[in-house]
């Protein structure tokens, strides 16, 4: 039996057991100020039944109908339990809000999950990130970032030290869909990485699928991270920032009418370039001085929604942001600027108490530009990907016992890669290189979650399509997790999917570059493909502690690497550079112990895991080898103590102490075996050491290990303002970890030039200990 | 200057190259991480099998010369020292070209060219013929029977057109020189760049390799930023070099940049000599242009 011919026998079940069932749904929301709660439950507990919101809030729960009232608990983690009794008769519409749970520390607890729903769910492999947690952990130069805290979390391996680079299973860099309000977001990161492009003051909620991908989702390879900004205050005016060493942030939110509609704008802004112009203005004129290029970057969030009538809502929603790099001065006038720029309009329909509607168009961005004037000359080098989707979510809940979820997408991809133009003002010389593309993408899905006593079973399938004339490509992708409870502690799960993506990035190196350049699946790349299976246990200790073992194996297929030595700029055969070729990653333990409520909250995470590429027929002859993050051991600690809770003169005061310890195996590297000279040509100079490399990463760098405490102080006025104080430690043993290692040759002069004496391996480290303070307000 | 060419040529081969080293010394300048970051260490690095070294360039009306040497183990304490060269040399090997019908013996003979200073281990009788198309293969055995084999062709000379000085409007005491060239466009051509103040011996100010394949226009300008002075000497030479030697030059380049630049991709050396010994190297024409100016107002 075919994927299709199953999938529609299984789909038949959902219309069965309909009928003389009352329904109740509507919206849960918070009470302070409107925002939607995903994940929220809502219970019947007299009769056993229970369900949870969707990703906009929206809930359907099913109940036999009778003339007896029912009880209705809804519940959310930091929230008040709000109890209700209805008549279970019809249609029951009922919105819901809940009102936070007064603490200081507790009121910014919006999103987590509840350990015991998590563990019932068919979902694996996946992690939630709350806002508490990004807000409070220690961060590099104080700057809290949710992809750095995403990090820590199991099976996810970090790039180079400090960035935010994501290899979650084994997967690339490029293999991991951000979308911020269903937008994709194609380089999630400012300054070589080093900050992430989301501002955690507008961010709502951060939710990552490594695995058992549900079918909804598609177009990379090896996770899917959904990031969704807050809403705004429908209740009240409000705001939040921050000064810190880095950038300084505002945020403000309120109705635009009580209730009804909401507004949220969000900014953030470096200012080093206001230091360094003033270092600049200070030594204007001064012979040997070199002036410091002016470097900045910015992110603007906005966002509104209006709920237009019970059944709809509308909402809007923007990103912005860039990276500018300048250097001017009389005879040079040199700009580099990257970013992205994202655009989101979604409109929510209630068709009825079963079935919710999604309606969603997408714009995205980025570009990267690099422009140079020179007197009579002019020089220009640009990539830009843009991203035109329109899509449709249906949500459909016939009964207690089946979530179905169907939909349908369309994407139009507009590439332009590594676009150059240079030449004289006259136009007597001139180059031009680079190439456009564009490309369609189409995905349908329709899957099923579905409730069998203790077995929960959530299977779908996802057909997905490319079209890049004359290419055109069409895959099935399967997807199927279960869920079994053995008991009310233990479940055991497991998952399989497969997924398949069209675009890929070009890196040249371990770290994401602005000038990376994403590329489209065409006749000669092929799109890349990776199928991963999963099992694995949850078990809940007492009701706060949940345990999580996760095993997994993944397979890619047509995996693109670089040729040794390839040119990725001003190359309009780009193709000619790439190796395609398979690899393969693997995990018999993937541990996860989570603590998300009381005074010390927290995890513990690791990871024992390999990772190989090869059948590159151009690389290595095709011998498999370790890419630069295969590294064997990874583990993680991170806690939140609330460690004092007082109040003095009528303000509310706490201090929370926070802390972050990685250990990170060593990860591959490829460094010089051998080492030749060349007299080279006649004007240039010998070169005495030239490196000789051999098969790609044969060397390991030492392990890796760092520990970060932080501490935030936090005190509220009786007027409702909030303030608070953290103090960030990065890596506060002040570990020297190995950022590269290079060989550094001493020379010696001689006639006939610098001739080498003594070769040495230099281990250089990125980071010291960097203890940063930031005070961030709240009204 | 922090980006001195002013044709696209030079950015289009050095550009990442270039935005990182600028833009990498304001990061280091956020990041506060000047000092006490780097110590020495001990690594072992895989085992290696030393390969024979050759460097062979045709120069027309020159004898016909070649560099063999020895590679080391990276870490490999041999040679490291002012008698390094000597060290290297890879001696008694049976050297022919052949070209034209003919073949030279290159005799195992340590020859020493001064302005600039060079170094060879074996020279030919003969000159190099200069005629373009001329083809030459090279053939090595060394004394262990190991044998290494190569071929070239003889480039045409792509004569510098003109040199221009111009200086600044705003800071008069400075000058820049643009350099053009004509281009063949009926078929590829790779150019070495290189720029020398004051001496050829000098350290280049600018050493680049280019290709012609984005040029709209058959006039192609090369140029230096506004930096030279009443007085000043410049070298100014224009190589038209083969496809085997830009790719085997940028895989020198990459291999040397990879080494200290965690962003950068390494590479292997692309060589276009080969055999049973497992040699790297080239064995290139030797082609060029040259312009000497001395600035003047």
């Amino acid at each position: 039996m075919n994927y299709s011919a199953l999938l529609s026998c299984l789909l038949l079940f959902p219309l069965l057991g309909t009928a003389q069932n009352a329904t109740v749904s509507g919206s849960l929301r918070d009470g302070q100020n409107g925002e939607s709660l995903i994940g929220a439950t809502v219970q019947a507990p007299g009769l056993g039944k229970g369900n949870a919101s969707n990703e906009y809030g929206f809930y359907s729960l099913s109940i036999p109908e009778g003339e007896d009232s029912v009880l209705l608990r809804f519940t959310y983690i930091g929230y008040q339990t709000q109890t209700m009794k209805i008549l279970p008769r019809g249609a029951v519409k009922l919105d819901i809000e809940l009102a936070p749970v007064g603490s200081l520390l507790e009121e910014v607890v919006v999103k987590a999950n509840a350990l015991d729903e998590k563990r019932k769910s068919t979902e694996m492999s996946t992690s939630t990130i709350s806002t508490r947690e990004v807000k409070a952990l220690p961060a590099l130069f104080g700057e809290t970032d949710i992809i750095k805290i995403l990090q820590l979390k199991p099976g996810i391996t970090p790039g180079a030290e400090g960035t935010t680079g994501l290899f979650v299973r084994g997967g690339n860099n490029d293999q991991n869909l951000i979308v911020l309000d269903e937008a994709v977001v194609y380089n999630a990161n400012h300054l070589f990485g080093f900050f992430s492009t989301f501002n955690s003051d507008a961010v709502k909620d951060l939710k990552v699928y490594k695995g058992g991908f549900p079918a909804q989702y598609g177009g990379r390879l090896s996770s899917v991270i959904d990031v969704r900004m807050k809403e705004g205050n429908n209740k009240k005016l409000s705001g939040t920032g921050g000064i810190g060493l880095i950038s300084s942030r505002l945020t403000l939110e309120g109705p635009i009418q009580k209730d009804k509609s909401s507004f949220i704008v969000s900014g953030r802004r470096t200012y080093a370039d206001i230091i360094t112009e003033q270092i600049n203005k200070a030594n204007e004129g001064k012979e040997d001085y070199n002036k410091i290029p002016r470097y900045y970057f910015y992110d603007l969030n906005t966002k509104v929604n209006f709920t237009l009538s019970p059944k709809d809502r509308l909402y809007l929603s923007g990103y912005f942001g860039r990276d500018v790099f300048t250097f001017k001065d009389p005879t040079f006038d040199f700009r580099f600027d990257w970013g992205n720029a994202t655009g989101s309009a979604r409109w929510n329909h209630v068709f009825g108490p079963k079935l919710f509607a999604n309606t969603t168009f997408t714009f995205s961005d980025y570009r990267y530009k690099i422009q140079n004037e020179l007197q009579g000359f002019s020089f220009s080098l640009g990539s830009n990907v843009k991203d035109a989707n329109t899509k449709a979510d249906f949500y459909w809940q016939p009964n207690n016992s089946h979530t179905v979820r169907f939909g349908a997408n369309i994407t139009y991809h507009d590439f332009i890669t590594a676009r150059l133009k240079a030449g004289s003002d006259d136009g007597r010389v001139r180059f031009e290189a680079g190439r456009d593309y564009d490309g369609w993408e189409y995905g349908a899905y329709i899957s099923d979650e579905w409730a069998i006593h203790r077995l929960k079973l959530n299977y779908g399938l996802r057909l997905s399509m490319w079209q890049n004339d004359p290419a055109f490509y069409a895959n099935i992708e399967p997807r199927v997790a279960a869920n079994y409870e053995v008991n009310e502690h233990l479940s055991l799960k497991a998952s399989y999917a497969r997924m398949n993506q069209y675009v890929h990035l070009l890196a040249s190196s371990g770290l994401s570059l602005p000038t990376d350049i994403w590329y489209p699946t065409t006749e000669g790349v092929k799109p890349e493909i990776s199928d991963q299976i999963a099992v694995g246990t949850s078990y809940l200790i007492g009701d706060q502690i949940l345990v999580t073992w996760e095993a997994w194996y993944k397979w890619l297929q047509n995996s693109v690497d670089f040729k040794d030595g390839a040119e990725l700029f001003g190359n309009n055969d780009l193709e000619n550079e790439l190796a395609i070729g398979r690899g393969y990653a693997y995990s018999p333990l993937e541990l996860e112990i989570e603590k998300k409520e009381g005074r010390l909250t927290g995890w513990i995470g690791y990871t024992l895991a390999w990772v190989r590429r090869g059948d590159f027929p151009d690389i290595d002859n095709g011998v498999y080898f370790p890419p630069r993050h295969d590294t064997r051991h990874n583990l993680s600690v991170v806690a939140l103590w609330d460690a004092h809770k007082w109040k003095k003169r009528g303000k509310d005061k706490t201090l929370q102490i926070t802390e972050t310890f990685v250990y990170t195996s060593g990860y591959p590297a490829w460094l010089p075996s051998g080492r030749a000279s060349f007299i080279d040509f006649p004007g240039a100079q010998p070169q005495f050491v030239v490196p000789i490399y051999g098969p790609r990463n044969t060397f390991r760098y030492p392990a890796y290990t760092r520990a970060d405490l932080g501490v935030v102080y936090k005190w509220k006025k009786r007027n409702g303002f909030e303030n608070d104080l953290t103090l960030s430690i990065f890596n506060a043993t002040d570990s020297r970890n190995p950022y590269f290692i290079t060989i550094a040759v001493e020379n010696e002069t001689t006639p006939l030039g610098e001739v080498p004496f003594e070769i040495k391996a230099k281990q250089v480290s990125l980071f010291p200990i960097l203890p940063s303070l930031t005070w961030n307000f709240k009204f | 200057m922090v980006i001195r060419a002013i044709s696209g040529y030079q950015l289009e081969r050095d550009m990442k190259i270039n935005i990182l080293k600028n833009l990498l010394p304001l990061a280091g300048i956020l990041f506060l991480t000047a000092c006490n970051l780097t110590k020495d260490v001990e690594i072992d690095l895989p085992d290696y099998d030393r390969q024979p070294v050759v460097e062979c360039y045709l120069e027309p009306g020159k004898p016909f010369r070649l560099l063999m040497t020895r590679s080391y183990a990276f870490f490999d304490t041999l040679g490291l020292s002012t008698n390094f060269v000597q060290n290297a040399l890879l001696d008694g090997a049976l050297v022919t070209i052949a070209y034209n019908g003919q073949t030279d013996t290159l005799k195992n003979q340590l020859t020493i060219v001064s302005n600039p200073i060079k170094i060879y281990n074996y020279v030919g009788q003969n000159l190099v013929p200069g005629a373009p198309g001329t083809a030459f293969v090279l053939h090595i055995r060394l004394a262990d029977g190991g044998e290494i084999t190569g071929t070239t062709t003889m480039l045409p000379l792509v004569p510098i057109d003109s040199v221009v000085l111009e200086f600044n409007p705003d800071i008069d005491s400075l000058g820049r020189m643009l350099t053009y060239i004509t281009d063949d466009q009926s078929q590829d051509n790779f150019y070495r760049r290189l720029l020398n103040y004051s001496s050829l011996d000098s350290v280049p100010d600018q050493d680049f390799i280019v290709t012609d394949r984005f040029s709209q226009t058959a006039l192609i300008a090369f140029g230096t930023g506004y930096e030279l002075k009443e007085g000043d000497t410049v070298f100014n030479t224009i190589f038209h070099i083969t496809r085997d030697y830009y790719d085997f030059k940028e895989s020198v380049d990459l291999a040397v940049v990879g080494n200290l630049n965690p962003f950068a991709q390494p590479s292997p050396i692309k060589s276009n000599v080969r055999g049973s010994a497992n040699p790297v190297g080239i064995f290139a024409p030797l082609v060029y242009d040259r312009d000497t100016t001395i600035v003047q107002k």
